[in-house]
């Protein structure tokens, strides 16, 4: 709360939606994480699109979940999905990295999407390559009943890295990066599962970013956590923006008016509104995203 | 009947109330009825077979009960004192008072000596079948739980499943024989018996194995998918390792099963008696093609085939005893170890 | 919008490299190949349901062309004609027996009723046993000519089971290319129509015995003395009665043996029904073997009445107990205990029954103030009963765990609805609770049912094993006799069998049945338990 006001003051005024892609946007935000060379961060610009959503239809069985969804999404920025429950925000949010595989019965039944052009949904696609490319925090903190050390190295051990002193780097970094650094440094042997919640879930984000992904994908990450612990990890997100792409799922109008540049509102499975964050809180375009960021219904 | 109530709320006898409690004491009454049967049939072979496994004197138990092999027993009046000796006791005896062979000698069977083969052909028994079944089983549920979309296959397999549990352990041993006895050639042997029995447990262990596998959360599935796993290696890092110890408590159940039947066994694998032991064979490929002496069968032979009586009484309770001992400690150590198990993990 | 990614995907940038060629064996990736691994392993219960449906059948289904063999041969060999008359003898061996049961009536009537000592009671029914003897005497001649058929069918059946052996030993000296001891392995062929014509010619003389014994029955009926109690004059007009319908009957045994054909063949359901309905099971016979499961089939199913009599009120009561009235203390005490008991090995509760239960039930029946109960006393001490016990306390825990979770599933809703009602507990329970747990509480039952009926070790060492239908007559004594049981059988009897004999098959057909029933009860607890499932959602 005490961070977050600011936040959204300072983030300059951005462009209306369409034309915001060519635009690179200033970052008001000093990184003080050092940023780490991976693949990802340098092959997208800031601003430029990244994630490319167009005309999607998503089934749970016979269901409708999500209805022609278009979307593009930027490098480098926070975007956040809102609306009511059961919108189809987490759900656009798990095809991302098509997490929803796991789920029986589920298919894209249209429509594509692309991430740096390529169509993740093409049979040539290999998920597993594409998760490590784009990970994701859960809303439930889920470290695994391992020792901290070992969940942060988890997704690198996976890679087939070995080397003990490049692993204890990324650990710190990651760590470092995830902001829980400091709190957990004496006991990097002990279970994850003995950390607070907030500091799970920040251990969750350490774990994501040790593979240094491009897109983070987090869904309700805050919803199990307390008001203190959720200000952490908002600031968390506002360190990490400069090296991710970040896309949140978030129940909480607030945290998304405090963290995200962008915010899509979905309502019944279909894209109301996508706009500068500010926009949609201020001056939104549609009714109906007015009657929502303005409490009235949701 | 009652004085007048102090206030509006206060508890009056009526019968109502009495007939309710009665009818709690009848479903009480059944409940410790249930009890005591059990603790019956506990006590009677404890309180009698404990005469045969324990010895007043040091070291308190009857080692050759436990060292040797079942033999004759023959009792005899010789020289006006009454003998009673086990077969190669007798023989000894008899050649060194030669008068001795011609004395008119009871016997009885199986009466005398002790049950090492039989313990010895249990313990193969249930070890060979049980990897077999837990291979199998914590394959399938790793099948059942992990890879498997609902459909037609699942449900048929699931099926199958259910109805296996079903099927009486007789037909499992007609089974085995046609099967395994028979066709494949094996005779009675201990790896018809294995199989036999590993597939009559085959249901037990993958219910076991699957309700474990379900325990581990979701999240540790998806948060290591998440970080670009494939399947199998989620599921070896971070599924199995969690799991496993509830598959193997559940699965102690499994191992009593297995060790109790004795219907599977009866055409597989097991000899009414064997002098050799197991280990006494010419090649190793010998091993797996021998029948062996099995403790629920040999306390089926002694109860059946030999009369009742104060002599053979001993030899009968004290298999039962120790047959008993052994089952109740697997199953109370699966019961507790379960039970354990539950409250330690809480994701 | 801006840049207007092209369609057709291109080269995935250097950094975004999510097309991967995985390795690839036969068209599958490690993980394909690991997941059909793991899919192998489910599909072995399939397979192995199968294997065992199929072994059985292979084992099993020989039976019923044996069997109708047997019965041709049966036939053929005149065994069928012969028992036509043995049956008329047999019939007439019931009467007597009647007479001999009257006679000991009359005797107890004599000795407590009229306070005679029992050397007057014998002089006093002097007159009867000579009634007695005359009316069974009657039967002689055709008895004797009986036993001369019998011999001759017997012969001619060794003949051709003996001629059969030969083409056997034939066959397999050819198979081994003997050619020449082949040849000299002498093959008489039966010629039934010959062979039987000996038998067939005794039908007049059958004829005039049966006409000696019919007048001689008739008469002997004139000097039937009369009893000393109404109650056994009444009894001796039964005996008149039945011995008059006897006498009826005669004239169609002499048209059975007139119009028997040996040639008649035997149809194929006969075998199967033969089976089904056989009220007999006679193994290692001299005379005909005969593979019927209904003593089986009944024996099994006594013993599960009697288990499931014990087991459902004990099994049932013990889970609500636990479940609605038992405090928590008690409840995580006896839960384990009661689980505990279900694995006593079955086997262990076996020779619990031979050791000390048989005897400490006999020894209960014969307590004078419990002759009130049907069949007690009795002095079988491996009966219906013992058994029935032994598989009661097997049932109990199958049946207490299943139907404690059925109580358990009810939702705590309902429970608590029925309270803010102002219902007491007893009530709650009663119209509330167990109805709406009845479908899981039934399939509980189903199940500790199927355990019941596939136990093996318990019903062969303490059901007695007397392969009869126990006599029913006298109500529910009926659980003080021995009987013999489908799974019992199986265990008795397979070791001692030839292999591929009849016997044998006939054996892996009780198997079949057993098999079958099992998957019968099993599939209907699913069945309601499922539908129970629906009506809750």
């Amino acid at each position: 709360m005490v961070i977050a006001a600011p936040i959204l003051m300072d983030t300059p005024p951005s462009a209306p939606a369409k034309s915001s892609a060519e635009k690179p946007s200033v970052r008001p935000m000093p990184s003080f994480v050092p940023s780490a060379a991976g693949p990802g961060a340098s092959t997208a610009p800031i601003g430029k699109t990244l994630v490319d959503i167009s005309h999607l239809d998503f089934f749970y069985n016979t269901s409708q979940a999500l209805h022609d969804i278009n979307l593009k999404i930027e490098a480098k920025n926070v975007t956040a999905f809102i609306g009511p429950s059961g919108c189809g925000k987490s759900t656009l949010l798990r095809c991302l990295n098509r997490m929803n595989d796991l789920i029986d019965g589920t298919r894209v039944a249209r429509g594509t999407i692309k991430i740096h052009g390529v169509d993740i949904y093409q049979p040539d696609v290999d998920v597993i390559e594409l998760r490590k490319r784009v990970g994701m925090v859960f809303q439930k903190s889920n470290p695994f009943p391992k020792s901290i050390y070992e969940n942060i190295t988890f997704g690198l051990r996976l890679q087939g890295m070995n080397d003990s002193a490049k692993l204890d780097e990324i650990v710190e970094k990651s760590l470092r990066g995830a902001a829980l650094w400091d709190e957990v440094k004496d006991r990097l042997g002990a279970s994850g599962l003995g950390l607070s919640g907030g500091q799970q879930q920040r251990l969750c984000i350490a774990r994501a970013i040790a593979v240094e992904p491009e897109v983070i994908l987090m869904d309700e990450p805050c919803s199990a956590l307390d008001p203190v612990a959720t200000a952490k990890v908002e600031e968390l997100i506002q360190e990490l923006r400069s090296r991710f792409t970040i896309i949140i799922v978030t129940h909480n109008m607030q945290q998304a008016a405090r963290c995200s540049d962008k915010t899509a509102f979905f309502y019944l499975g279909k894209l109301i509104e996508f706009a500068d964050t500010r926009d949609i809180f201020t001056k939104p375009a549609n009714a109906q995203t007015e009657a929502y960021v303005s409490g009235r219904f949701g | 009947m009652s004085a007048p109530a102090a206030h509006l709320f206060q508890s009056q006898p009526n019968a109502a109330r009495r007939s309710e409690r009665a009818t709690f004491w009848v479903f009480r009454a059944a409940t410790y009825l249930v009890l005591a049967c059990g603790l019956g049939v506990f006590g009677t072979i404890f309180f009698k077979g404990a005469g045969t496994v324990f010895k007043a004197e040091a070291p308190f138990i009857n080692t050759t009960f436990f060292t040797e092999a079942p033999e004759s027993l023959y009792i005899f009046e010789f020289e006006g004192k009454k003998h009673e000796m086990g077969d190669r006791e007798f023989r000894a005896f008899k050649e060194k008072y030669p008068a001795a062979a011609k004395v008119k000698s009871e016997s009885y069977v199986y009466s005398a000596g002790g049950i090492f083969p039989c313990i010895v052909g249990t313990v193969l028994l249930v070890i060979g079948s049980m990897t077999i079944a837990l291979v199998l089983g914590v394959c399938a549920a790793i099948y059942l739980n992990e890879y498997a979309r609902d459909g037609m296959f699942i449900r048929f397999v699931r099926l199958a499943i259910l109805n296996l549990a079903g099927v009486p352990s007789i037909v499992f041993g007609l089974f085995g024989f046609g099967m395994f006895v028979i066709s494949f050639g094996w005779h009675v042997s201990l790896l018809a018996g294995w199989f036999t029995l590993a597939f009559m447990v085959l249901p037990v262990v993958i219910t076991a194995s699957e309700e474990s596998l379900k325990a581990v959360p979701k999240g540790f599935r998806e948060g290591s998918l998440a970080l670009g796993a494939t399947k199998w290696q989620t599921i070896r890092l971070n599924v199995v390792p969690y799991a496993l110890p509830g598959i193997l408590t559940s699965s102690i159940l499994g191992i009593a099963r297995v060790a109790g039947e004795t219907a599977p066994i009866m055409f597989t694998a097991a000899y009414v008696v064997r002098d050799k032991l197991p280990w006494d064979v010419d090649k190793a490929g010998d091993f797996f093609l021998q029948g062996v002496m099995a403790l629920p069968y040999h306390i089926y032979v002694v109860s059946s085939k030999i009369p009742q009586n104060e002599y053979t009484e001993r030899v009968q309770y004290g298999t039962a005893f120790v047959f008993l001992l052994v089952v109740a400690l697997i199953a109370a150590s699966s019961i507790i170890l379960r039970n354990k198990l539950r409250s330690r993990y809480k994701w | 919008m801006s840049e207007p990614t092209t369609i057709a995907a291109p080269a995935a940038p250097a950094g975004f490299a999510i097309q991967k060629k995985r390795l690839r064996l036969l068209g599958l990736t490690v993980d394909d190949t690991i997941k059909a691994f793991f899919g192998g392993n489910a599909v072995v219960a399939i397979v192995v349901l199968t294997l065992i449906t199929f072994f059985l059948m292979q084992e099993g289904l020989g039976f019923f062309a044996q069997n109708r063999q047997s019965l041709q041969v049966y036939r053929q060999a005149g065994l069928e004609y012969v028992d036509f008359i043995r049956t008329e003898v047999d019939d007439h061996t019931a009467l007597t027996r009647y007479l001999s049961d009257l006679r000991l009536r009359q005797l107890t009537a004599l000795t407590e009723g009229r306070k005679l000592s029992l050397d007057e009671a014998n002089a006093a029914l002097a007159n009867f046993d000579k009634f007695s003897d005359t009316f069974s005497s009657t039967v002689d001649p055709v008895r004797s000519l009986l036993s001369d058929l019998t011999e001759q069918a017997t012969a001619i059946k060794t003949k051709f089971i003996v001629t059969g052996d030969k083409k056997e030993e034939r066959a397999q000296l050819l198979a081994e290319g003997k050619t020449a001891e082949a040849a000299a392995v002498k093959i008489e062929e039966t010629d039934f129509a010959a062979e039987l014509k000996p038998l067939l010619a005794t039908l007049p003389a059958f004829k005039e015995a049966n006409r000696e014994f019919s007048r001689a029955l008739t008469a002997s009926l004139e000097g039937a003395p009369v009893p000393p109690t109404p109650e056994l004059v009444a009894r001796m007009e039964r005996l008149k009665q039945l011995t008059r319908d006897y006498l009826a009957r005669l004239p169609s045994v002499e048209r059975s043996l007139e119009t028997w054909d040996y040639t008649l063949p035997i149809p194929a359901w006969k075998t199967v029904s033969s089976f089904v309905f056989g009220r007999q099971w006679l193994t290692a016979s001299f005379w005909q073997d005969w593979y019927g499961v209904i003593p089986l089939f009944i024996g099994s199913l006594m013993v599960s009445i009697v288990a499931l009599t014990l087991a459902v009120p004990l099994g049932v009561g013990a889970a609500i107990y636990i479940n609605q009235i038992a405090s928590l203390r008690e409840q995580r005490v006896i839960k384990p205990c009661i689980e505990f008991i279900s694995a006593i090995p079955s086997v262990v509760l076996g020779f619990f029954g031979i050791a000390v239960l048989g005897q400490a039930l006999r020894a209960l029946s014969q307590f004078s103030w419990l002759s009130w109960v049907p069949g007690f006393p009795y002095s079988e001490r491996l009966n219906i009963l013992t058994a029935g016990c032994l598989l009661a306390l097997i049932a109990v825990p199958t049946i207490f765990t299943l139907a404690e979770d059925a109580l358990n599933n009810v939702p705590r809703a309902l429970k608590e609805a029925s309270f803010a009602l102002g219902a007491s507990r007893l009530q709650t329970i009663v119209r509330i609770i167990v109805p709406a747990s009845l479908s899981g509480i039934i399939s509980a039952v189903l199940l500790g049912l199927g355990r019941v009926v596939g136990e093996t070790m318990v019903v062969l060492l303490c059901a007695g094993n007397r392969i009869a239908i126990p006599d029913f007559t006298d109500g529910l004594s009926v659980v003080t006799q021995p009987v013999h049981t489908m799974t019992g059988i199986i265990a008795q009897e397979m070791g001692e069998v030839v292999r591929g004999s009849i016997h044998y098959r006939a054996l892996f057909v009780v198997g079949l049945v057993l098999f079958v029933l099992s998957l019968i009860i099993n599939y209907a607890a699913q069945k309601i338990v499922r539908k129970y499932r629906i009506s809750i959602g």
